[in-house]
């Protein structure tokens, strides 16, 4: 599927969830009007949005939590996926756009592109659930279900290559993170 | 065998433990430290605040940033060897985003009997310049006597909005 398609997917069933997003999705996920509310970008932290995202929902296990991960990004702190596990937030969901590429520098490849496995990587860190999803289609049928399910969940979101120049979003963290702590402390 | 006399003497890990119940902090975000293993263990028998043990301390930034943005009031406790792997985090999110970032680093490998710049070990010795060249705010705990070193740093942190750093200088007792 095509980035955009499931950042489509993602934002029409979204409700109310607090996002993080990291890297190349982070453009696609504001030009979906999804950037104002209940919502940080991970930007030059080089792999810490699912860090940033577990800590958010520790603090409110009241809210759910997604975060928008890319398969590069997620190598960065692979670490996370481990303690992510181990404090277990039922409220974490974690969607990682898996293109197999560095999309952000060039597409250079990832290390063991191909032949990677993020579901058994998460299941076997201890996640309750982990699903691979190559659709649209099968996408939106199974995110209800994704939804009902207490996490963490890893969402494998196998997606195109995409030409061109990385795309930024430009909105500076610093604001982001008083707007998000004030939406939180307010309800 | 030297007979030199300490710069650094070890400070009580419940005296420390008193200063972050003081503090209100919620949440330990921890990357173990062996000169702060007394203290870890301290912290492990508490419920408030909770530890959590993560695998690094790029981790251990953006956990706090999460929990801070959610209201709760978290700190890190990790070595120095973690803040000199960790500084693009610590840049990206204590800096750039202006996340509080309340850290208290063992100056693990220090020899107690000379000030950090006569060091051998490099970590130790480029640790507090390493600090100075990204204007990150330090205090030491040399002894018993610099116990307001965790108050100084983390109100420092909460005012800059920024990191802010407690060097403990040889092991907890």
């Amino acid at each position: 599927m095509e980035r955009q398609e499931a950042i489509d997917v993602l934002a029409r069933s979204r409700e109310g969830v607090v996002s993080v997003v990291t890297m190349q999705s982070v453009a696609p996920w504001h030009d979906a009007g999804q950037g104002e509310i209940d919502h940080i970008d991970a930007t030059q932290c080089m792999g810490s949005a699912s860090s940033i995202a577990l800590g958010i929902a520790l603090a409110r296990p009241d809210r759910k939590v997604m975060v928008l991960d890319g398969d590069g990004s997620l190598l960065m702190q692979l670490g996370s996926l481990v303690t992510i596990a181990g404090a277990a937030p039922a409220n974490l969901y974690h969607f990682v756009f898996a293109n197999g590429l560095h999309q952000s520098t060039g597409n250079q490849p990832l290390p063991a592109q191909g032949v990677l496995d993020w579901c058994a990587m998460a299941s076997a860190a201890g996640y309750r659930k982990a699903v691979r999803i190559e659709e649209a289609e099968d996408l939106i049928e199974q995110l209800p279900g994704i939804w009902a399910t207490d996490g963490p969940v890893l969402v494998e979101l196998v997606i195109a290559r995409e030409e061109g120049e990385p795309r930024w979003a430009g909105v500076p963290m610093a604001g982001q993170v008083v707007a998000l702590k004030e939406r939180l402390a307010a309800g | 065998m030297t007979n030199a006399e300490p710069v650094a003497r070890p400070v009580d890990a419940e005296a420390i433990v008193a200063e972050i119940l003081k503090l209100g902090i919620t949440h330990v975000i921890c990357v173990p430290d062996t000169f702060q293993k007394t203290l870890i263990a301290r912290l492990a028998e508490l419920e408030v605040p909770r530890t959590l043990i993560v695998c690094t301390e790029d981790e251990a930034m953006g956990i706090n940033a999460g929990l801070y943005i959610g209201g709760q009031n978290p700190m890190m406790l990790i070595q120095n060897n973690g803040i000199h792997a960790s500084i693009n985090t610590m840049k990206a999110i204590a800096l750039d985003a202006k996340v509080p970032t309340f850290i208290v680093a063992g100056q693990f490998l220090r020899d107690a009997t000379k000030p950090p710049e006569e060091q051998r070990a490099r970590a130790v010795r480029l640790l507090e310049p390493t600090l100075e060249v990204w204007g990150v705010p330090y205090f030491r705990l040399e002894g018993p006597e610099d116990i307001g070193a965790f108050a100084q740093a983390y109100h420092r942190a909460h005012e800059d909005k920024g990191p802010a750093v407690v060097i403990v200088g040889t092991p907890t007792s």
